[in-house]
């Protein structure tokens, strides 16, 4: 039944399990490696484990997270001292995120909570977190929105944010239009399609603004609820205006929605890129629709498969071979989704980075000494398994908590893999436009 | 505004297809409603259930997929069955909020039992249907025979409610369930006939569904609202004017997407939805 992922019946029975292994009420613990002595770190892990985000990304993120609090457990933990999680279920619901977060802060008495899949949670729980002087590592949900003009203290995001996805989509296209399009790039015609969430809002203000700074016309840019059940109307609307580049910017179902419905209503294009989310499940989204991807595009956080173990710094190429190969025994993958990368990396920086320097500093795991240690962090490009460093600007910059050294890169599939395409740097030459045998590609 | 606009005829038409989408479920759920005097607030996890089973059949157990369509009809049926004699039989004498709930609970369990037994993965059939090409219109070729076997759906429907005993039964507790009992009709029979008719549109509708949209627990969060919003538009218990409120809401929808935005389009919907209950209270199309 479940080929590949992890169903939440897998996930609750091992939290089950191991909750009761400590001593802890069962539904609530999500332990993930036997204690060596001391007292254990409790930190809590929000993910959606059920509801139309588990299945786009945010089951992943949870699994990834496990591999490292069970990595970081198996080599000592801080000092002896293992890390327990505390995992909740928002559930698809800001509602219940905000909730979650509340029982895992009062009731637990946590001081820090990891995860956060979706913007659309991590908005109203930033402010939250932020009132009470607790600690959010957002490990996932990247609306620049969460951060920008807050000047929040306690609320760190070690991973990218919206504006930085849309810089690498349009750049590609600005950086090839001539070359492989035989198109000047101010004649290349963009429509930008997203989820009304603060996520899709985030990332196509932000396609917006790089477009207009290449002065590059936008068509269409028209927003949709994620859970609309008929986007065909919205389809016949990009035929009109004839797109050379379709952006998108959407969780599941939207997506394979409207791929679906732009086969059948016989939308054509020149490149379409996604922007994560529901994007980066490569291997469900080739299942569904196979070749038919070929040649599409992809913007997100480097899975860490993608890059070349060799020149990141040393000992963190192992790192990455040891969670790919874990995760995919664990899970039966064939290439891990960028959540799984996402979930591991920016839990293991809070762990090896954050916590083990304030629990040693202080002796215990106060949010003021986390935010401490946060502050400090100075890890240098290629220090982590997706490649960037890790540096959070301060509460005084207008993006306070977030990593100034994150990386988003442009991916392309070829043949059920993505490839970094941007930056030229980092990856391989684009393949530009889709090829002719595509169902999407347009005809000239 | 040019209505022969080849682009505004094709959301014509697909707004006329989206109908035929919302259709059936209201038809379902309708005729329960009308019939057993119950709202059943899990219809769309019905549905849900359908498209899993079609989904199970034809990628896993390698059914053929026209088979895996006739099966789900019959495995849905008597899901509404269950539904009846589970939850709904003991509490047709409770205050109606008690059966809200229930139905409501019942929506929990089935998302949260299709969560245990598939994951929250997306599964998709796989399947599509070339489209149809007429001038620069373009017709999904899926959502067309999709259309037309919910068109046929109904038809058997009606010819079922107007031709046979049990129909006319059916009908007659429709309208007055007080005095049917003293013509010698079985009411209990009646409301399980009706739950099992109903769950079989449920069905039907699943296996429409199920070539359009990917199944996931969830997936009734897409048209479950919408098919409840029709059903109250056209009459709660009125067939005829849910279906035909079905494609009101579709048109609405697709045409007001296409001269403004797609959310702009709900607003309209919804807007249109709280005029006619200012209006109409008892339904667009109540008699």
């Amino acid at each position: 039944m479940e080929r590949n992922g992890t169903s939440r019946r897998t996930l609750l029975q091992a939290g089950a399990g191991l909750g009761l292994a400590a001593g802890v009420p069962a539904t609530a613990r999500a332990q993930t490696a036997p204690a060596r002595g001391g007292d254990p770190l409790r930190v809590g892990l929000l993910t959606d484990l059920s509801g139309p985000f588990a299945g786009a990304g945010s089951v992943p993120l949870f699994n990834g997270s496990e591999v490292a609090i069970a990595l970081f457990n198996e080599r000592g933990g801080v000092d002896g001292r293992p890390v327990v999680a505390v995992s909740a279920d928002s559930q698809s619901k800001a509602d219940v995120a905000i909730n979650e977060a509340e029982r895992l802060l009062g009731q637990e008495g946590l001081e820090v909570v990891m995860g956060v899949y979706s913007s659309a949670h991590a908005v109203p729980l930033s402010g939250r977190f932020e009132a009470q002087k607790k600690i959010m590592w957002i490990t996932s949900a990247i609306a620049t929105a969460v951060l920008k003009d807050k000047h929040f203290r306690y609320v760190f995001r070690p991973t990218v944010h919206s504006d930085q996805y849309a810089e690498g989509t349009v750049s590609v296209i600005h950086e090839q239009a001539q070359k492989k399009l035989g198109m000047a790039p101010e004649k290349v015609k963009l429509a930008v399609i997203y989820e009304d969430g603060p996520y899709g809002t985030g990332v196509s203000s932000a396609i917006e603004a790089n477009a207009k700074k290449f002065n590059m016309p936008v068509v269409l840019k028209e927003a949709y609820s994620a859970t609309t059940p008929d986007l065909s109307t919205l389809v016949t609307k990009l035929r009109r205006e004839r797109p050379d580049v379709v952006y998108q910017a959407g969780y599941n179902p939207d997506i394979t929605l409207f791929l679906r419905q732009a086969r059948s209503g016989g939308l054509r294009f020149r490149m379409l890129f996604g922007h994560g989310a529901g994007w980066s499940q490569i291997d469900r989204l080739w299942e569904t629709f196979g070749k038919d991807l070929q040649g599409m595009g992809n913007a997100d956080p480097a899975a860490t498969q993608m890059l070349d173990w060799e020149r990141l710094q040393p000992g963190v190429g192992e790192l990455a071979k040891t969670f790919v190969a874990r995760y995919q025994a664990k899970h039966k993958m064939n290439d891990l989704p960028t959540h799984a990368s996402m979930g591991f990396n920016n839990t293991w920086i809070f762990l090896e980075h954050v916590l083990k320097p304030a629990v040693r500093k202080t002796g215990g795991m106060t949010a003021e000494a986390l935010r401490e240690a946060a502050l400090q962090v100075d890890i240098p490009e290629g220090g982590t398994i997706q490649g960037y460093g890790v540096k959070f600007e301060p509460p005084e910059s207008s993006m306070a908590g977030q990593n100034s050294r994150s990386l988003c890169v442009v991916m392309q599939f070829d043949n059920a893999k993505s490839h970094v395409i941007w930056p030229a740097s980092l990856g391989r030459d684009p393949v530009l436009p889709l090829p002719p045998e595509s169902p999407y590609a347009l005809r000239s | 505004m040019n209505l022969l606009d080849p682009f505004f005829l094709e959301a014509l038409v697909n707004g006329i297809l989206l109908g035929g989408v919302f259709a059936l479920p209201a038809l379902g759920l309708n005729l329960v409603f009308g019939v057993v005097d119950v709202v059943w607030l899990c219809y769309a996890e019905l549905v849900m259930v359908g498209m899993y089973a079609v989904w199970f059949l034809h990628t896993q157990a390698g059914w053929p997929l026209p088979l895996a369509f006739v099966a789900c009809l019959p495995i849905v049926a008597a899901l509404g069955m269950l539904l009846h004699l589970l939850v709904v039989r003991p509490l047709l004498t409770s205050p109606p909020i008690n059966q809200v709930l229930a139905t409501g609970g019942v929506l929990f369990v089935l998302q949260g039992a299709a969560t245990l037994v598939f994951s929250t993965e997306f599964r998709s059939l796989g399947v599509d249907m070339p489209p149809m090409e007429v001038g620069e219109v373009f017709v999904s070729g899926t959502k067309l025979a999709a259309f037309c076997a919910a068109l046929l759906g109904a038809a058997v429907l009606w010819a079922f409610l107007k031709f046979t005993y049990v129909g006319t039964a059916i009908r007659a507790i429709a309208r007055d369930r007080e005095v049917m009992p003293l013509m010698g009709v079985d009411p209990r029979r009646i409301y399980l006939i009706a739950s099992a008719v109903g769950g079989a549109l449920a069905g039907l509708a699943a296996c429409l569904l199920v070539v359009q949209l990917d199944v996931h627990p969830f997936v009734g969060l897409s048209f479950g609202p919408i098919t409840f919003m029709i059903c109250v538009m056209g009459g709660l218990g009125n067939m005829l004017g849910g279906f035909l409120a079905a494609f009101l809401m579709g048109l609405i929808i697709s045409v007001g997407g296409f001269w403004g935005t797609t959310e702009f389009s709900y607003v309209v919907a919804f807007a249109f939805f709280i005029l006619v209950m200012f209006i109409r209270p008892k339904g667009l199309f109540a008699r």
